[in-house]
């Protein structure tokens, strides 16, 4: 029964992946240009031999399918992305090496604050539903939905960098600085980090609350609910011990899910504050025709979702005996 | 004459047939879907007609004030880096954003709609394939495809002074790229619903009769489906403003016709922020909020009054 689950999400996933390499490939050939222009627009010093050795290296002189499209996965596979059109002979690869941890600490820790607090303003305004709190609750909830994350960006930068001067405007550290020692160079990437940190968390807290609102509102209407006032618990421990773990967790899920619409506002608060994450690159990337870049990101981005999302149906399998049929 | 009887014996709206007004009345009922309404109703008057309020959309020769002007009795709003006025713009504005927005929302969900039914009423390996597509879309970050998939469209299309229903080549790409990528969460609604509407009687009786597949999903699936076709678009319609919206910010909008998201870039680009002009990008980014928000509060009202399903996603 578990082995089938199990199989079943990793075929899921599996499959996704070929798909996202398949729409890679297709993006690929509908670019304007020929194949082999596409690859080596970025390489230094084309030779008769290089431009050989990379239809053969692609296939480009045998069918499109299964042929090239297989020498495109393989590629793929080893990371061979092609060059950047723009990187003065840089690799695919090599340019989004360089841009992956400033997205990787700035979103991760972002996701980590808006989950803590947008889980808890939501267990909180569900449990007191329909009173003040939660009017008020739901209310910053939904206007911080509706909000794009790139206009939060710009108001904070607006009152918090220029008018009050407490942070830094752009960047993730200042630019030519000379650092006595490391504390110092982690007070400065700190205080880069603030605004574009807070800009996250905030982007994500609404739709967290709502989630898990909703969630919880429909654990307390549950019978087990009812027995337990029944036996006299006091509403805390209903909601402690009872309530919240059985909302926790589809909510859990759907933040898997949402992951993929997220990296839309990781892309443009990156803009907004110059963070030199995978964002601003895909914005210089497009602003430039960069496409081999382009597709790294998305190739890139959409397997880590779609592995994100694995491993939390794999979790919320191991803990929810209900969905593992 | 056969389809005609059919259809007579087909129950239209199977929570007991409700009008539009009735609808209507209990949407504006409750608190939500009062405010909700009738902030839509100032902006759709506002992207209506926006000359009759502000005049002709600003450029930069016909600007009438000077740079960065804060907001005083002539520019209630300031002006931007070029001396428009932001009042002007934004106004404007509305009316690029609402339209893209509409387009985008009814391509949408006409794609999520065919797929849905389709996939949910032929079922086999139809609904095999078309469900693990639109898994695919549900699951992958659909806004870096619209990324990659916007600018080789307009290259495809070719120029971007051509214009189709008064909008520019540039804005209508983006319309269909909106297209493309969002459809999936309506299509997997769509499907659940056809799923249970096929195992009913009435499809029975008109299958009996002699009717075809395409005859029965057009006239007796797609109309029980129109109450969730309606509440999904609403809710859609709020997601298209804000890809839009993001999509402009990220420079793939059409400067020649500024939408709100076009307008923050151009605030951005101008570094707004830095210079402290909040007039500059409060006004775009304050009609988003609004826009998007009263979607959402209409969206969600409508769903709780025609979903079926009382369980509510999100």
């Amino acid at each position: 029964m578990k082995v089938g689950y199990l199989g079943r999400r990793l075929a899921s996933a599996f499959v996704t992946i070929v798909l996202i390499a398949l729409v890679n490939f297709i993006l690929f050939r509908a670019m304007p240009g020929s194949p082999e222009r596409v690859l080596l627009h970025g390489t230094p010093r084309v030779t008769a031999e290089i431009l050989q050795q990379t239809r053969e290296r692609w296939g480009l002189d045998k069918p499109l399918f299964p042929d090239q499209f297989v020498a495109y996965v393989d590629a793929t596979i080893h990371g061979d992305l092609g060059f950047s059109f723009i990187g003065g002979g840089h690799t695919v690869a090599e340019v989004l090496a360089q841009r992956i941890w400033p997205t990787v600490i700035l979103f991760g820790l972002g996701e980590l604050v808006a989950i803590v607090l947008g889980l808890a303003l939501g267990a909180y305004t569900g449990w007191r539903r329909g009173g003040p709190v939660d009017y008020v609750g739901n209310g910053i909830s939904l206007v911080l939905y509706s909000t794009p994350y790139f206009l939060l960006g710009m108001a904070f930068l607006l009152v918090f960098a220029t008018t009050l001067h407490w942070f830094p405007t752009f960047g993730m550290m200042t630019s030519g600085a000379q650092y006595p020692g490391l504390w110092e160079r982690l007070v400065d990437f700190l205080a880069h980090l603030a605004l574009p940190l807070a800009t996250v968390a905030f982007g994500l807290v609404g739709q967290y609350a709502i989630v898990m609102r909703s969630s919880i509102v429909e654990t307390l209407s549950e019978d087990y609910v009812t027995t337990g006032r029944a036996m006299g618990l006091r509403e805390g421990r209903i909601l402690r011990h009872h309530a919240l773990p059985n909302a926790l967790l589809p909510t859990v899920s759907l933040i898997a899910i949402n992951l993929g619409y997220v990296v839309a506002g990781a892309i443009t608060v990156e803009v907004v504050f110059n963070w030199p994450g995978l964002g601003t690159l895909a914005v210089t990337a497009l602003t430039a025709r960069d496409y081999p870049v382009l597709q790294g990101v998305f190739l890139l981005l959409s397997v880590s979702v779609v592995l994100a999302n694995l491993v939390a149906d794999l979790v919320y399998g191991a803990l929810d005996p209900r969905v593992r049929t | 004459m056969t389809a005609a009887s059919v259809q007579g014996v087909a129950p239209r709206g199977l929570r007991g047939a409700v009008g539009l007004w009735t609808i209507l009345r209990r949407l504006l009922r409750r608190p939500e879907g009062l405010i909700g309404m009738v902030i839509l109703l100032v902006f759709i008057v506002l992207a209506i007609a926006p000359q009759a309020f502000v005049g002709q959309l600003q450029t930069a020769v016909t600007a009438t004030g000077h740079r960065l002007e804060p907001p005083s009795g002539v520019h209630l709003l300031g002006t931007d880096e070029l001396g428009r006025d932001m009042l002007n713009q934004t106004v404007h504005g509305a009316r690029i954003s609402l339209v893209i927005g509409f387009l985008a929302t009814v391509v949408t969900v006409a794609i999520g709609v065919v797929v849905g039914i389709v996939a949910g009423f032929v079922g086999g390996w139809l609904d095999a394939i078309l469900m693990r597509i639109t898994d695919f879309f549900l699951v992958i970050p659909t806004f870096v495809l619209a990324l990659i998939l916007t600018p080789i469209i307009q290259q495809l299309v070719g120029s971007a002074a051509t214009e189709v229903f008064g909008i520019r080549m540039t804005l209508i790409v983006i319309v269909i790229v909106i297209g493309i990528t969002s459809w999936s969460s309506t299509a997997r609604i769509i499907r659940s619903q056809t799923l249970s509407l096929r195992e009913r009687a009435f499809v029975d009786r008109a299958r009996v009769i002699g009717a075809g597949g395409g005859h029965i999903m057009r006239r007796h699936i797609l109309p029980n489906v129109i109450n969730l076709i309606v509440a999904n678009a609403v809710l859609t319609f709020a997601g298209a403003v804000l890809t839009e919206t993001t999509l402009s910010f990220v420079g793939l909008g059409d400067p020649f016709q500024p939408s709100w998201g076009q307008l923050l870039e151009a605030a951005r680009a101008a570094g707004a922020p830095g210079l402290g002009a909040w007039w500059y990008f409060v006004p775009p980014g304050a009609g988003i909020v609004l826009v998007v928000l009263a979607f959402t509060l209409v969206g969600s009202a409508l769903d709780d009054l025609l979903n079926p399903k009382r369980g509510r996603r999100r």
